[in-house]
């Protein structure tokens, strides 16, 4: 023990400058990909910006001529129809399917590998692929399988009020799997003879589900759900590929909007600047609540 | 295997399979898991039969099935659309996005977990914070920055942000911070410096989460479109992702053609996933929970 203080002080300063350099391509790499690049949205969302420069400081103007604008509106409106629908299909889904893949004894791992195996697929890939199965036309893949229990073909993609369950449907489809393992791993540390326990004080399965195992996950469904929250916030490419934010911008996300400010010709970097800190400012402010009820929960705990 | 008995591990208990309705109950579990892996695997299975259809057959067939299996189709769409040369753009940017994302995560997380210099936690605060912002909100001034670098049209932005990822250093902090300290210690009173404690201490243990984080860097490098279409848009390099997002903006492939490069993309992530389906479902598990 004494060996190792000593060894401490002596090389303290030396050691703790090669610390720093060993990170510091680490470092370095994360303040221009991660850190930098933040602070830079803020600073750009101020400026009139002309392709990669930055002209003349504009205060708010970029965000007043952004909010202003009707589809600004629709856009906000659609991100939180997003959330609101990814929580209605998504959040319980992964619950249920880790609850029902547990319970398996036989096949758990084929069960396991299936639900996993859509999130390994590239995300672009699949967009693409569930826009044929939602085409509209009597060779779209869900119009073939309903005509064959008798409902007539629809369009669905041109629905304004399908097209945003539609498209959470389908990021469902590709994460649901994966988070199902997650919830999975954590039924799984559950002390056994807790239910053990509870059977012979003669409660029931479902008593048991209701009692043991849900609590055992809330702590873990409460971090999921904020996490979704966040990514679900952020979908861009999802309505970009699907449906280009149509029909009527009745899918159009807050990103989709800052992609077509930055990239969709107008080049206009400031405003699509404007747009990013307006969502990174929402995304903030609802992890803040979250952070503060979980502690208020921790509390009470 | 036939012979070993199998326990129930779940709330439903082997007492339980008494009583019928458990048992009954446990049929439908059994069906219901049935169900997902149909949901699961259908769409797959629908788009590859779907890549033997030509245009017309694509457009018009009410049927799920081709008429026949022409593999030729998938042969002239992969001359026709020169996908070759994308595949070997493909393989060039995932390498080296593997090779950022092993030294450079692995160094940060190295430091912040054993090393750990005064101001650490600073440091490995900001990285806890980058995990709850959402990559694409800063694409636009990232890509103006690789702009004003001169870094258009190359891989090198792109292996180069494989290095900053803040999920990547978690997991290697938290793998880090499982080893035995006392083995770390040792090598450093035997004289070793960080780098070569690091080198032939560290790393040899660490095999697993190099493993892993080298899988999830393949898949995402292989999957990842939007920072490299910005970078690599209209260029000599673009990558399969970049050439199948292109097709869907721009519409300038027919569909059956797009069916089968949406075929083409999936392959390496499926063999990926053949590979590695252990590691990869019992590893998701710690990372989703940490992420």
């Amino acid at each position: 023990m004494k060996k190792i203080s000593i060894h401490k002080g002596r090389g303290k300063r030396t050691e703790a400058f090669k610390s720093w350099l060993i990170m510091l391509p680490g470092l370095v790499l994360m303040t221009f990909f991660v850190w930098e690049p933040l602070l830079e949205s803020v600073r750009m969302s101020l400026y009139k910006t002309e392709n990669v420069e930055l002209v003349e400081f504009i205060g708010l103007k970029n965000f007043i001529s952004v909010i202003g604008k009707t589809n600004f509106t629709q856009a906000l409106i659609n991100t939180f129809s997003y959330t609101f629908w990814s929580l209605i299909i998504g959040f319980l889904l992964p619950i249920v399917l880790a609850m029902l893949i547990g319970e398996t004894v036989r096949g758990k791992g084929f069960f396991r590998t299936a639900a996993y195996l859509p999130n390994m697929l590239p995300g672009l890939a699949v967009i693409i692929l569930w826009s044929a199965f939602f085409s509209g036309g009597e060779s779209g893949v869900l119009n073939i399988l309903l005509s064959k229990i008798g409902i007539p073909k629809q369009t669905y993609l041109t629905e304004a009020n399908l097209v945003i369950p539609i498209i959470i449907t389908v990021a469902t489809w590709k994460g649901a799997g994966a988070t199902a393992l997650i919830y999975m791993a954590a039924m799984a540390s559950v002390n056994t003879e807790l239910y053990e326990a509870a059977a012979i004080d003669g409660a029931n399965v479902w008593q048991r589900v209701i009692h043991i195992l849900l609590p055992s996950i809330k702590k873990l469904a409460g971090t999921l759900l904020i996490l979704q929250i966040i990514s679900v916030f952020q979908i861009m490419y999802e309505p970009m590929v699907l449906t280009k934010g149509g029909p009527d911008n009745a899918s159009l996300s807050l990103m989709q909007l800052m992609w077509q400010y930055a990239f969709g010709g107008s080049m206009d970097y400031g405003k699509a600047s404007a747009v990013a800190v307006i969502v990174t400012a929402i995304l903030l402010v609802m992890t803040a609540i979250y952070s503060y009820f979980n502690r208020k929960e921790s509390d009470w705990d | 295997m036939a012979k070993k008995r199998l326990q129930h591990t779940g709330v439903i208990r082997d007492y339980d399979m008494h009583s019928l309705p458990v048992r009954i109950g446990y049929a439908f579990i059994y069906v219901l898991c049935f169900i997902m892996v149909i949901f699961a695997v259908f769409p797959l299975i629908w788009v590859i039969l779907a890549g033997f259809k030509d245009l017309k057959e694509f457009m018009s067939s009410t049927k799920i099935m081709p008429n026949a299996f022409n593999f030729g189709l998938f042969l002239k769409t992969w001359s026709q659309l020169d996908l070759a040369k994308n595949y070997l753009n493909s393989l060039i940017s995932v390498a080296g996005s593997v090779v950022c994302a092993l030294i450079f995560n692995g160094l940060l997380g190295y430091g912040l977990s054993i090393l750990k210099p005064r101001g650490y936690k600073l440091v490995k605060r900001l990285v806890m914070l980058s995990l709850l912002v959402p990559a694409t909100i800063s694409i636009v001034p990232l890509f103006m920055n690789i702009q004003r670098l001169g870094m258009g049209n190359s891989f090198l932005p792109l292996w180069l942000s494989y290095g900053a990822n803040a999920m990547y250093v978690v997991l290697f902090i938290q793998f880090f911070e499982s080893l035995p300290q006392s083995m770390i210690e040792a090598s450093r009173i035997d004289g070793c410096t960080p780098i070569q404690t690091f080198f032939h201490i560290v790393l040899p243990l660490s095999k697993p989460i190099c493993a892993v984080v080298a899988i999830f860097a393949i898949n995402a490098a292989w999957s990842d479109f939007l920072l490299p279409y910005l970078v690599l848009r209209g260029g000599p390099l673009q990558t399969v992702m970049v050439r199948l997002f292109v097709f869907s903006t721009e519409q300038t492939v027919n569909a059956d053609t797009m069916m089968r490069s949406v075929v083409f993309s999936m392959i390496p992530p499926i063999i990926l996933f053949i590979l590695f389906q252990k590691q990869l479902t019992e590893n998701s598990v710690s990372v989703g929970i940490k992420g």
